[in-house]
């Protein structure tokens, strides 16, 4: 290793630093606050954030973004509870045709930014008001019914974790194993460090993209059934800004927004921020809304702190 | 034994080619013998990149054939040509600058068990191989992007070599390197040629090419001139084949004396890498810094430019002290830089010329605030007879014309500021050698009006040539003073990369 291991991943640990400094002001101030109870459900809410990301992530190592996966949610939990219907005998038709309408989102969204050479930005900025359209077309109440059983699953633990944060432990290993060890993974870093070497490498652009566009969709809809385990009906209100709050927690953790650069366990750290940060005002019982306040500021911080970094790592070259 | 063996691995027949009308390659043939270094020279414009890219297979050529290794080619793809041997190294390296130096090598090509998985073992130790190979000793971890140029540069050879390429193309691999860094790929070329690689050697640098290749091909104007063996041929002779016309004197000789001190600088440093620089710079003189790429000739640049913030040291101008917070302050005072990268830092390439040359005194163009296009041309017209820039008209966009014509766009542009200083950061790369004369001249000719310039460049026959004195730098600091007419280029380098620690 050129650089030591803490120098290269200095500003990531300062995002786990800032998250102990939360959890000690949340001890300090609340009893419930460090209780196996208490935490269990904070991992168990970032999962809800942090399938989202995930997904996002990877589209943002290609120098690509996805801007609809908000809107992708709030219709794959609309969608799910129509097809669910309160019948535990509709669950698995329910979910594979749910996680089948992502898959087939990320499609569309690779095709027009492969085949008709548009910008990710504008396909997927189209895509969050398609989508958001097409929901609440379909209905601006909570409609539809989750079954008893998959209700059930939001509650259910495991050993005492709940077994939502099993399937986002899954998801972090996977994610993590795709980047670290697949050609696909090395082949994502490469797209979005340099577009063109990757391309002269003989490496298959649009393939990548299709990839990894479908995995961030089906990640989004595997959110909108989350969302559904949770609140039991498909509630229109679910997923509106979930997009930001994804890119947000992405960039906190250290992943460039020009791509080529970015780590799991960074990303991990930007979930649980911005996870911790809501827990800590629910707990401390002050007002919501001054959330997204410290959000754009952590992530101002954030952006300002890893380009500085980058300045004085890489070295000035020309004007 | 030889008789068997061809005596060309490649052998491009008749090709020609030509862009909407216009012909870029007229019926040239070229012929490159197995384990030998070709060097391909010609000014801008000649040719040379267009036939490298038919070779690469970027480019399908109009009519002509290739035979590589006695195979007949009817055209290339990208892929074939890359799977029969060849490979071209790029002047913008073809590197994923966040990658390692290991995953660069084999990116697109890396071996895997099933599943996609990429055998990160067999990666490595394939990868430790080919730079052992090379005589590198570069750690297969280190990020691409954290090498100098001339380790990115070695990079790519061993990317090439892990492609089993029979013949390497390099595409003026010297432009970006200095000193010492040139000579290690000097000695790898000669180790690669040893081993039965052949070398095609593209430069615009004829000491290179009579340093190191067998055979030189010229091209000039999209026709090909001669291939001779260097042996036969002296370096007026090979300009000459270049130019079609004789250099007595490519460096015009100073028509005035160096005048008043006009700036000093004392004892600056920045956050950079610059430590405790001094200098003056006379009226009417020419100043050469020398110094390998990382060596803070740049630095310097900025620094007296007011780009970077000095951290210590103070700076006189005619006597007075300046403190520049940024280049605008700088360009009051009458400075100007011609940067390095035209492209990127002196041009809007898309604009046309005439956009260009007026941005920096629009607002002395402008009549009732409406800019005056009369005056506009009239500015741009005088500019162009000056500096003798070929061009269509005006309105013509910068990207359309040779380096050289757009280098002197960027010197046009600014002595409409009307500076007393100028620092040229290389002010000829990229530029051919006709059009390099003519920069030197236009350079003098500013002498003559009392104009100082600070010469950066990486080129020594320019510094030794041109320079009325020469600076040279190392890490930071300045090494030494010369005279050119007391010096070599022996010592010049000597000074410039003692004690020069190798990256990583």
């Amino acid at each position: 290793m050129n650089r030591s291991f803490y120098q290269k991943h200095s500003l990531v640990l300062v995002v786990y630093a800032l998250i102990l400094v939360l959890m000690a002001i949340g001890a300090f101030n609340s009893e419930r606050f460090l209780t196996i109870r208490n935490l269990t459900n904070v991992l168990r809410q970032a999962a809800y954030l942090g399938t989202v990301a995930l997904g996002e992530m990877l589209v943002i190592l290609t120098a690509g973004i996805d801007l609809s996966i908000g809107s992708l949610v709030k219709l794959c939990v609309l969608v799910s509870a129509i097809l669910m219907d309160g019948n535990p005998d509709n669950v698995w038709m329910a979910v594979v045709l749910t996680l089948g309408l992502g898959l087939i989102v990320g499609l569309v969204h690779a095709f027009l930014i492969n085949e008709l050479n548009l910008s990710p930005f504008v396909v997927t900025f189209a895509s969050l008001f398609i989508l958001q359209g097409i929901a609440l077309t379909i209905t601006t109440k909570p409609i539809g019914r989750a079954s008893r059983d998959f209700l059930l699953l939001y509650s259910q633990k495991l050993g005492g974790v709940p077994i939502i944060v099993y399937y986002f432990i899954f998801l972090i290993l996977l994610i993590m194993f795709l980047l670290r060890k697949t050609v696909f993974g090395k082949h994502i870093y490469a797209i979005g460090g340099n577009y063109t070497v990757a391309q002269l490498s003989g490496i298959s652009v649009k393939r990548i993209r299709y990839g990894v566009y479908a995995l961030c969709s089906v990640l989004a809809a595997s959110t909108g059934l989350l969302w559904l385990m949770r609140m039991g009906v498909g509630d229109p209100v679910i997923g509106k800004g979930l997009e930001l709050n994804a890119i947000i927690a992405v960039v906190i953790g250290g992943t460039s927004l020009f791509g080529g650069r970015g780590t799991v366990i960074g990303v991990l750290g930007g979930i649980l921020l911005l996870t911790f940060t809501d827990n800590l005002l629910v707990v401390l019982g002050v007002n919501q809304f001054i959330s997204g306040l410290i959000k754009g500021i952590i992530f101002v911080a954030a952006v300002a702190l890893y380009k500085q970094n980058d300045r004085y790592k890489g070295g000035f070259t020309g004007l | 034994m030889s008789e068997s063996e061809p005596s060309f691995i490649l052998e491009m027949r008749n090709i020609t080619k030509s862009f909407s009308g216009v012909h870029a390659l007229r019926d040239v043939s070229f012929q490159c013998r197995p384990g030998t270094v070709h060097a391909l020279v010609g000014e801008n414009g000649a040719g040379k990149s267009t036939l490298i890219k038919i070779l690469s297979g970027a480019l399908l050529a109009d009519s002509g054939d290739i035979l590589f290794k006695g195979e007949h080619h009817q055209s290339f793809s990208a892929r074939e040509a890359l799977n029969s041997g060849i490979s071209v190294i790029y002047q913008e390296l073809a590197l994923v600058s966040q990658m390692t130096v290991a995953e660069n090598i084999f990116l697109g090509r890396e071996p895997r068990r099933a599943f996609g998985i990429v055998d990160t073992k067999r990666l490595r130790t394939d990868a430790e191989k080919l730079l052992k190979q090379l005589g590198l000793e570069i750690d297969l971890d280190t990020e691409v992007g954290e090498l100098t140029v001339a380790y990115q540069q070695m990079v790519e050879i061993a990317k090439a070599l892990s492609k089993n390429a029979d013949l390497i193309v390099m595409d003026e691999p010297s432009a970006i390197l200095a000193g010492h860094e040139l000579e290690q790929l000097f000695q790898i070329i000669e180790s690669l040629v040893m081993k039965g690689v052949t070398i095609i050697y593209i430069s615009h640098r004829l000491e290179e090419v009579f340093r190191i290749a067998n055979e030189v091909t010229v091209l000039k104007d999209g026709s090909l001139v001669e291939t001779r063996p260097l042996k036969e041929l002296n370096r007026a002779e090979l300009v000459k084949m270049m130019v079609g016309r004789a250099f007595e004197e490519v460096f015009p000789e100073p028509t005035n004396q160096p005048g008043d001190p006009l700036l000093r600088a004392e004892g600056i440093s920045t956050d950079t890498i610059l430590q405790q620089v001094s200098l003056t710079l006379q009226e009417g003189e020419i100043l050469g810094v020398a110094g390998m790429v990382g060596s803070g000739r740049s630095e310097l640049a900025r620094a007296l430019f007011g780009a970077d913030p000095l951290a210590s040291g103070s700076i006189t101008i005619k006597g007075k002290p300046v403190v520049f917070r940024n280049p605008a302050e700088a360009i009051r005072k009458k400075i100007s830089l011609v940067p390095e990268d035209r492209k990127q830092q002196g041009l809007f390439t898309e604009l046309p010329i005439r956009n260009n040359i007026t941005l920096p005194i629009l607002k002395k163009i402008t009549r009732w605030g409406f800019l005056s296009r009369a005056n506009e041309n009239e500015i741009v017209d005088q500019a162009r007879k000056q500096h003798s820039i070929a061009m269509t008209s005006g309105s013509q966009e910068v990207q359309y014309l040779s380096g050289g014509n757009q280098q002197k766009v960027v010197l046009a542009k600014w002595l409409q500021t009307r500076p007393e200083i100028i620092i040229m950061d290389e002010p000829t790369r990229g530029v051919d050698v006709g059009a390099k004369f003519e920069i030197y001249q236009l350079m003098r000719q500013l002498n003559k009006e009392g104009i100082a310039i600070l010469m950066i460049s990486s080129e020594l026959t320019e510094i030794l040539g041109l320079s009325d004195r020469i600076l040279v730098m190392r890490e930071g600091r300045i090494e030494g003073e010369f005279k050119p007419s007391e010096t070599t280029e022996e010592q010049v380098i000597e000074l410039a990369t003692t004690r020069a620690v190798a990256a990583s």
